[in-house]
């Protein structure tokens, strides 16, 4: 038996930290489990990361890592084994409401796993739960989820980003060590910047998305939020990977932890002046980022301007790609199989109707509409061809900019953590993606690192990497050598006990 | 209102097909592992991915890539090496993801076309024949700029536009409405088993002029299929399915009409017949100075008319995008090479060597290629008969398409060899017509026999005492008797009525208990007759 274990603090552990306690017997997975569900009980009132926690998966899991402590074969476990992870809620886990944090999907059960969540199993990850996000990831704040608002752990007036803001403040307040999110525009970099948290959007086909209910097909990406980079890595080595269910996935053949520790002595690493005179990019992140630049030059690498000339069109591109394939992959919430369902209409085309404009909340319904007109006959022409186009030119920036440099050095958001409601134009809410929306056109790896909090709102700042497509080991060696000088995420005061 | 004839002295018409094939002969669905399979118990064979569930990603079939690629080598398309699939959008109950999943400008297979030999009294129909000689064109830009003159009537070239994947929809099936019909219904159901299944569009140029054209093309393309084993072509389950766009113009005139689109033409005989009623109604309104809506219409071959099903005001928008889940297709030229090298001999180069090698008549050597299982139960038989084989052909081709294109009909997927009717008994049967110890109607009863008891014809027709009566004595004496009990139908047959001859065999027939030899019986009757 182990020692009773009800004040085990799982907070300030990192995945090293935990396995190496179980290992040794410090404490079982069963503990860690109850620790989990306790700090969840404490702290997600104040939060509500989680619309909804798995108790039986993780008891069950748990279980099979204290059988395999006893017999000796914990190696056996795989690389997450005892590691609590929790599930952005558009990720199928099999038994699970799946709801996309829409009324349309509120009693939906998934009757299948996703690939991504099936991997982290496979690694022996202890599942949480699922968490909060913004209604099927259109928005920055998660303030659009259909069940309430997820709030930042820095301070509770404040959104935690989004779209994966459950994601971001589940780990930022410690309640799970790891937790995995998707990235359209900026979904999983921005909440991890708001919540001072290390968040990556690998290159596309990285991690396969099968099982991920789709946004838009050609930009989304999951990835992990950890509060360590190591800890990123090893999550990322645990999803990575081609998915024959997924044809858009990649062989991944590397070991992302493989480079932490080699600096960035000789490395070049690109700056985009356009990007630091932007405007509505704050004085106190704009320090972050020279800060940064400056600590990674001291480390002996080499900063080189470099340009992307069509980046500010990424915007106008991703604000016509988006929805047109949100709307196309949102035509299956019909009411007729699955999902919410309008009471008492006689007639399909009325049932049609009334339920998705009940089903659907405000966003939805916007992106809906605007990628409808977008690909209508006549429209088409005019706007998805040359977003297309603008597309092919962003990309052919990037491929430039990497002959020259091996990693850019960018904001994540032009500012912190704004206040519940504080935004509520559409246009300024897509404006907190302007430094990310280009490289999901682009399809290359993007990751926030956490530097600390800002001088005037003393509130968490991320700084971007930006790696070549399939180079996603770059941003993990530039972020370990950032995470040298700033520390790992810390956990807010309030929500270390 | 006016026949096809009388149409076609003032009108052309101008007739394009669409027709699909679902790949039944593959194991799996379009983009999912599912089974293919019809008739399953309903919702059976579906999965996340053919459901439409959220988060399901499509994974393409590489077999049905194959399957289109010889589809398109055999109607004479360029392969398109770089192809896209595309999002079709719209919302319907059985499209699961409301969108299906098909291709956009280029298709895998591309400007293709068959020529058709038309011959028989359809083949009069075309007006821009009249002064053509054998072998001789159309002058170009002419309507008959397509068309060469034979001494049975003409070959026509029809282009076809190209060949796209895509996938089925699911079945529904409307409750309380009239005639299953979605209007009305109380309440509908859906079975996903068919969706996903793969489906290959055919769209053809408007360069059919007659209903007869229409029918030859599709059943020519029916046949290659066969060949090519991608399909089992049935239009009755709906595996084969034809949609026809006519639209009429004046005779001589290059401008083209407003066209009606037809649907539910599942078989050649419906397709022949929906065109045709089709046209004669286009004439009648345009006749009496209306005019033709762009409207999808319906064929009901019991009341022999077509409906109306919707008009189209506005073409549908269906917001065509391209397919983000799928990567651009690129068939490299050593898949289409390897490809090629699996092309099966194609049903005009297998007529040609039936007529040439057998002397059968283009016919009978076209009703052959109906069924691969015909041509190739033809092709053993022949094998077998070795130098006999000239003499077996036409018997052997007539048995096939005369007596067992009911049993092939109605066992789709038997071939002919896996029954007791084995191409040695066939032989047998034959021979034992043609040195007439049976009659062609006891063969008829002989087969079904064969096929029930699993025995040699000979020794069936010897336990059933069915071999045929040639004694001329026996024969001469039932004449006589039947002419000497019917005085009165004698005076008549040789006051003029020659069709008594009729009822004479069948009195005879009637003496013998059907096994007179009716060559004996009518020789013995008309020279008794004449003598009388």
């Amino acid at each position: 038996m182990h020692k009773a274990m009800s004040h085990l603090n799982l907070k300030s552990l990192y995945i090293s930290d935990l396995q190496s306690g179980l290992k040794r017997g410090d404490f079982s997975a069963s503990d860690v489990v109850d620790a989990t569900f306790a700090a969840i009980a404490k702290d997600d009132v104040s939060i509500h990361a989680f619309l909804e926690t798995t108790e039986g998966l993780a008891c069950q899991a748990a279980k099979r890592i204290d059988e395999a402590i006893i017999h000796d074969s914990y190696d056996s476990l795989g690389p997450l084994a005892g590691v609590p992870v929790a599930f952005k809620d558009n990720m199928n886990l099999k038994g699970t409401h799946t709801t996309c944090a829409s009324k349309m999907l509120k009693d939906y059960v998934s009757p299948y796993t996703a690939t991504c969540v099936q991997r982290a199993l496979d690694a022996g990850c202890i599942p949480i739960g699922k968490l909060n996000m913004d209604e099927f990831a259109f928005g920055s704040s998660t303030e659009t989820s259909a069940f309430g608002p997820t709030f930042n752990p820095w301070d509770t007036s404040r959104v935690p980003g989004g779209s994966s803001g459950g994601s971001a403040a589940a780990v930022a307040s410690g309640m799970v060590a790891v937790s995995l999110g998707s990235d359209t525009g900026g979904s999983i970099r921005q909440p991890g910047s708001f919540c001072g948290v290390v968040a990556l959007k690998p290159t596309y086909g990285v991690v396969s998305r099968y099982g991920v209910v789709a946004f838009g097909s050609s930009l989304d990406q999951v990835g992990p939020f950890a509060r360590c980079v190591r800890d990123a890595a090893l999550t990322l080595n645990a999803i990575s990977g081609k998915d024959v269910l997924d044809c858009t996935s990649q062989e991944v053949r590397t070991d992302f932890t493989a480079h932490l520790a080699e600096g960035v002595r000789g490395m070049r690493i690109g700056i985009v002046p356009a990007f630091m005179e932007a405007d509505g990019l704050t004085e106190e992140v704009k320090v972050k980022v020279q800060d940064a630049a400056c600590a990674l030059e001291k480390q002996g690498a080499h900063l080189i301007d470099i340009d992307l000339p069509y980046a500010k069109a990424a915007m106008s591109a991703y604000y016509v790609l988006g929805p047109c394939e949100a709307f196309s992959n949102l035509a299956r919430f019909d009411s007729v199989r699955y999902g919410y369902r309008d009471p008492g209409h006689k007639d399909l085309e009325s049932q049609y109707e009334a339920s998705r404009a009940a089903g659907f909340g405000p966003e939805s319904r916007r992106r809906i509409m605007l990628g409808s007109y977008l690909l209508s006959a006549g429209v088409y022409e005019t706007y998805y061809y040359p977003a297309q186009q603008v597309r092919t030119l962003i990309t052919q920036d990037y491929t430039n900019a990497f002959q020259d440099v091996e990693c850019i050095l960018a904001p994540v958001s032009p500012r912190t953590a704004f206040k519940l409601g504080e935004v509520s134009d559409p246009t300024s809410m897509y404006l907190s993606d302007m430094f990310t929306i280009s490289i999901n056109i682009a399809g290359n790896g993007g990751m926030s690192v956490p530097v600390g909090l800002g001088k005037d709102t003393h509130l968490p700042v991320g700084v971007q990497l930006i790696s070549p497509a399939f180079r996603d080991e770059t941003m993990f060696r530039v972020a370990a050598a950032l995470e040298q000088v700033y520390g790992p995420a810390t956990v807010p005061e309030r929500h270390v006990k | 209102m006016n026949t096809l004839q009388e149409v076609f002295q003032t009108w052309e018409a101008v007739i394009g097909l669409e027709i699909h094939a679902e790949l039944t002969t593959l194991t799996t669905k379009m983009f999912c592992g599912c089974k293919l399979e019809y008739g399953a118990p309903p919702n059976t064979h579906t999965c996340p991915v053919c459901l439409g569930l959220p988060g399901a990603l499509p994974v393409p079939n590489k077999a049905a890539i194959q399957s289109i690629v010889l589809a398109g080598l055999s109607t004479n398309c360029d392969i398109e090496k770089h192809s896209m699939f595309y999002r079709k959008n719209y919302m319907y109950p059985d499209m699961a993801k409301n969108f299906q999943t098909t291709q956009g400008p280029i298709a895998f297979c591309m400007r293709g076309h068959l020529d058709l030999d038309v011959d028989g009294p359809a083949s009069r129909e075309r007006w821009d024949l009249d002064g053509l000689k054998i072998g001789e064109t159309g002058p170009a830009g002419s309507s008959a700029q397509n068309v060469i003159r034979t001494d049975l009537g003409y070959i026509t070239h029809v282009g076809i536009t190209r060949i796209h994947m895509e996938e089925d929809a699911g079945k529904m099936i409307h409750i309380g409405g009239g005639e299953g019909r979605i209007a009305g219904a109380t309440s509908s159901l859906v079975d996903y088993n068919r969706a996903g299944t793969p489906l290959i569009e055919l769209v053809t140029e408007p360069d059919l002029r007659t209903p007869e054209e229409a029918r030859l093309f599709m059943q020519k393309l029916r046949q290659i299929y066969l060949a090519l084993d991608i399909s089992d072509c049935s239009m009755e389950k709906g595996s084969l399915r034809c949609d026809g766009n006519v639209s009429l113009r004046p005779r001589g005139s290059k401008q083209l009409g407003t066209k009606t689109e037809l649907k539910n033409m599942n078989s050649f005989k419906n397709l022949h017949d929906g065109l045709a009623y089709e046209i004669c109604r286009q004439a009648e309104v345009l006749d009496a100075g209306g005019t033709i809506l762009q409207e999808t219409r319906h064929w009901d071959p019991r009341q022999k008319r077509t409906i109306v099903m919707r008009v189209k005001e506005t073409l549908d928008d269906y917001r065509l995008f391209p397919e983000p889940d799928l990567a651009p297709y690129d068939l490299s030229d050593d898949f289409i090479a390897s490809v090629s090298a699996m092309l099966p001999e194609l049903p005009d180069e297998k007529a040609k060597r039936f007529v040439s090698d057998f002397s059968l008549s283009p016919y009978a050597a076209r009703q052959l290629l109906e069924s691969r299982f015909a041509a190739d139960f033809f092709e053993e038989c022949m094998a077998r008969a070795k130098d006999m084989s000239a003499t077996f052909a036409m018997p052997i081709a007539n048995l096939i398409i005369n007596d067992l294109a009911g049993y092939l009909r109605l066992h789709e997927d038997t071939s002919l060899s896996d029954t007791p009717f084995t191409p040695e008994r066939a032989l047998e049967l034959v021979g034992m017509i043609l040195d007439e110890s049976i009659s062609t109607k006891q063969a008829k009863d002989l087969i079904s026999a064969v096929m029930e008891e699993d025995k040699d014809p000979r020794v069936i027709a010897s336990e059933r005492n069915m071999e045929q009566l040639s004694d001329t004595s026996v024969i001469a004496s039932v004449v006589d008797t039947v002419l000497a009990e019917n005085p009165d139908k004698v005076q008549q047959y040789k006051n003029g009525k020659l069709g008594l001859i009729g009822f004479f065999v069948g009195q005879c027939m009637k003496y013998t208990s059907g096994q007179g030899n009716p060559r004996l019986i009518n020789e013995l009757l008309e020279s008794k007759l004449s003598s009388l």
